[in-house]
């Protein structure tokens, strides 16, 4: 290649990332839209129990611009609809059911990838994923916990009682994890992920204690670790969608800090990265993200580890555009997900983790596969 | 101008310590190698300089500023390291690599500019990697990945350049042509580059201070000639070696010899009759296995004469370019007829040295067991008029034996001196192994009984 070749395709990069990134945004936009067509009530009507009725693509898309402010007011909604009745059910079904469920989906998608890509790029691991520290058992702990022995009627800032307790377990792991692998004023990278694995199967470990006595709430807490989307309301996309928005544009900061971890720690510090203030500030900002979407959809596995690898595959290592790009994949991945997940068995839902295990699992080992060189921590 | 000062600097791993009181101060263009045997501390003395290490005790000052109360982005604008290890763990490509080196002269959401891509291009052009620039690092080869990491060193246009071990993936080119171009940066833009560098003459060649390092102690420091001696090199490596100047590097060169064979200590001397370095490795070899060795007549300036100056070998000697004298020869004699064997190298025979063998014949006479090493025939190195082929003979007719090459010798003189050791102990039996040399090798061979 010559060398106006190179410096050519280099300076055209900035510009492809917009292309690449406005691309995918477009898509996923599409991607939500679609999947509000996809649901009992357009798809199997014969099955469900209430008459509802089928609601055409056209008809979403003119529910969904009645809610755009000020435009809003002119779209007449009912023009498309034949009888009164069904545009308020149909409203209902869009707007308070399906249209909170899937961004939802969207939201813990991407704050699962985001997370996954931080993880992998601290831990320098692109077998890393956003459960390394803990936060999976811790969550499932605190959730069990909850469900066991606290009332549930209880809410705490929009959640209830079982998701607050999932959020706050999952991260007091993650601070139970940096505070063990400290070692003076630094946390040694080896150390975090030995104590995190460790963390990891100790809480299981009670966790799997209190399956055993959860008698008749068993099936709730093992749903739990499954992940669902199924029983989602605005409110908790209201909960979810700061952390994992503020979350992402943090981490925004320190994308080419992360591509510095890549050439080692010491490398990184003499390229100019602080590297031990930013690894923690990272991994705290990836924690309160995994956190915030497991509280309100479960544990659900493989987003945080193959989204950032597959995309890293596609465009390339560079965090600045791996990060934005991850997390609108892993929202369109889970949106996807949830969508299968809605017509695949009827009435009674598989959980969402099973599909994204489905799905992730051949796809880890094909990666595994077809990597040249061996990994190192 | 840019100036490192270590002062005092002390460095424990947990409760080791790995570096006590080191000093050194360097100002800009100097090129500084930091020399010692494994373990001695000197990647510790690059890691507390670069800043991940920092010492128990002392200060290293940068500019007159301690580097520890600097912040990471300051000094990484002056100051790049080439490290040890240079894993990269995701497939960047050479090209974005390098310009990781821009890292510390960018704003936090400032892309690479233009004059980035240039500079990039400049140093990647300078370490012969520019080719490589859309090729990913990790399926490059050791010595191109290496090049790429000092790519990006320089990228950063550093003030200080540390490197680790530089060179220990590139081949024998590349290690000349990274270390003139760091050495020319040196010079001409006036860097201070700190090497840890094993191979003594790659740093004889470039480096013009050192600092060499003695289980975690600074032994000798200063300008590369003070440093790099033989007495210094003995002590810190525990290694013999010859320091020479290179007429044409016009650079010190070290020459280490392998340490010597500690064996039990025969006592039995071996007179070698050699010249023009056909006797070097015969006497190196015969010390090691434990004889006491003589030489002679050898002329001042023969290389066999240096070789036994430097082994300590007794030897008679003459001046350069001159015939044996009287004198000399009968000192020869003497110490030929005092030898346990006589061994006669597979030397030249000229009127200069013909004497030589004249003793030789005498000493045979004597009853001194003789080898002749006959590697080219007699014919070929006579330049006596058959005179030297005559004594040759002569020498046969007396029991001298002769053999091919004289990589055979020692085993042969072995087995012939245990044998007589055997005897002499009044040993009936002979283990088998003499036995079998004795016969194989000693017998068929007219030599005399040792009596």
């Amino acid at each position: 290649m010559s060398e106006d070749e190179v410096k050519g395709n280099f300076s055209k990069r900035s510009s492809r990332w917009k292309i690449i990134l406005a691309a995918l945004v477009v898509a996923l936009i599409i991607t939500i839209i679609a999947s509000l067509d996809i649901g009992f009530a357009s798809q199997t009507p014969a099955n469900m129990k209430l008459a509802i009725p089928q609601i055409s693509f056209i008809q979403i898309l003119y529910i969904l611009g009645k809610q755009i402010p000020f435009v809003g007011n002119k779209i007449n909604v009912s023009a498309v609809f034949t009888k009164p009745g069904d545009l308020a059910s149909a409203q209902n079904i869009i707007m308070l059911i399906r249209l909170p469920r899937i961004l939802a989906a969207a939201l813990v998608g991407a704050g699962l990838a985001a997370a996954g890509v931080i993880y992998q790029g601290v831990f320098r691991n692109p077998m890393a994923d956003s459960y390394l520290l803990g936060v999976s058992a811790g969550a499932s702990l605190g959730y069990a916990v909850a469900i066991l022995y606290i009332s549930s009627a209880l809410t705490i800032a929009g959640l209830g009682i079982s998701q607050a307790f999932a959020f706050i377990f999952a991260l007091l792991t993650v601070f139970l994890a940096l505070l063990i692998a400290r070692s003076g004023t630094r946390i040694p990278v080896v150390n975090l992920l030995l104590t995190g694995l460790v963390l990891n199967i100790f809480f299981l470990a009670l966790f799997s204690l209190l399956e055993i006595r959860a008698g008749k709430a068993l099936g709730e807490i093992v749903a739990f670790t499954l992940g669902s989307f199924s029983s989602i309301v605005w409110t908790h996309v209201w909960v979810v969608f700061p952390f994992v928005i503020v979350g992402i544009a943090l981490t925004f900061f320190f994308t080419r800090d992360l591509n510095m971890f890549s050439m080692g720690d010491e490398t990184a510090q003499h390229l100019g990265v602080n590297t031990e203030r930013v690894r923690i500030f990272l991994l705290v900002i990836a924690s309160l993200m995994t956190a915030a979407a497991v509280a309100i959809s479960g544990v659900i596995g493989f987003v945080g580890l193959i989204i950032p690898h597959m995309t890293r595959l596609a465009i390339g290592p560079d965090h600045r555009i791996l990060l934005p790009t991850s997390a609108v994949v892993g929202a369109m991945f889970m949106v996807i997900c949830d969508a299968v997940v809605r017509v695949a068995t009827g009435a009674s839902e598989l959980p969402v983790g099973v599909i994204t295990a489905l799905v992730g699992t051949p796809v880890f080992f094909y990666l595994l596969k077809r990597r040249k060189t061996s990994y190192s921590l | 101008m840019v100036s490192i000062n270590i002062n005092g600097v002390e460095c424990r791993y947990g409760s080791i310590k790995i570096l006590e009181n080191v000093n050194l101060s360097v100002t800009a263009g100097d090129f500084v190698g930091i020399l010692g045997p494994n373990g001695s501390g000197k990647t510790t003395l690059l890691k507390s300089v670069s800043r991940t290490l920092k010492p128990s005790k002392g200060a290293i000052l940068l500019n007159e500023r301690d580097i520890y109360t600097l912040k990471n982005i300051d000094v990484a604008k002056q100051m790049a390291v080439v490290p040890q290890d240079n894993t990269i763990s995701f497939s960047f490509t050479a090209l974005e690599v390098v310009l990781m080196g821009r890292n510390p002269h960018m704003e936090r959401f400032q892309m690479e500019t233009e004059r980035d891509v240039a500079i990039a291009r400049r140093v990647m052009n300078l370490t012969n990697t520019w080719h490589l620039a859309s090729r990913s690092v990790n399926e490059l080869s050791g010595g191109e990945r290496q090049r790429v990491i000092i790519a990006r060193a320089l990228a950063q246009e550093p003030k200080v350049l540390l490197l680790d071990e530089p060179l220990t993936y590139l081949d024998i080119i590349n290690q000349l042509e990274i270390m003139d171009l760091i050495k020319s940066l040196c010079v001409s833009e006036g860097i201070i580059v700190m090497a840890v560098v094993h191979d003594l003459n790659l740093a004889a060649r470039y480096c013009n201070h050192a600092l060499l390092l003695k289980s975690g102690k600074v032994f000798a420091a200063g300008p590369i000639d003070t440093v790099l001696t033989s007495e210094n090199i003995k002590s810190v490596f525990k290694v013999e070696a010859i320091v020479k100047k290179n007429p044409v590097t016009d650079s010190l060169y070290v020459i280490p010899l392998s340490p010597p064979k500690t064996s039990v200590p025969r006592n039995c001397s071996i007179h070698v009759v050699s010249g023009a370095g056909t006797g070097t490795v015969l006497m190196k070899t015969l010390l090691e296995e434990g004889y006491n060795v003589t030489a002679g007549v050898l002329n001042v300036l023969d290389t066999d004469f240096e070789t036994a100056e430097f082994l300590n070998i007794p030897v008679i000697s003459e001046a350069p370019f001159s015939p044996i004298s009287e004198k000399s020869c009968r000192a020869n004699l003497d110490l030929m007829s005092k030898a346990g064997f006589l061994v006669i190298t597979s030397v030249p025979f000229g009127y200069g040295n013909l004497p030589n063998l004249e003793d030789a014949l005498e000493a045979v006479k004597r009853g001194v067991q003789t080898y002749v090493i006959e590697e080219e025939p007699i014919a070929s190195r006579d330049f006596t008029d058959g005179k030297a082929t005559a004594l040759m003979e002569e020498l046969k007719k007396q029991g001298a034996v002769f053999i091919k090459h004289a990589s055979e010798l020692p085993a042969l003189v072995n087995a012939n001196h245990d044998l007589m050791e055997l005897r002499k102990n009044g040993h009936k039996e002979i283990p088998g192994h003499t036995k079998k040399v004795a016969k194989e090798i000693v017998q068929p061979s007219c030599h005399k009984e040792p009596s």
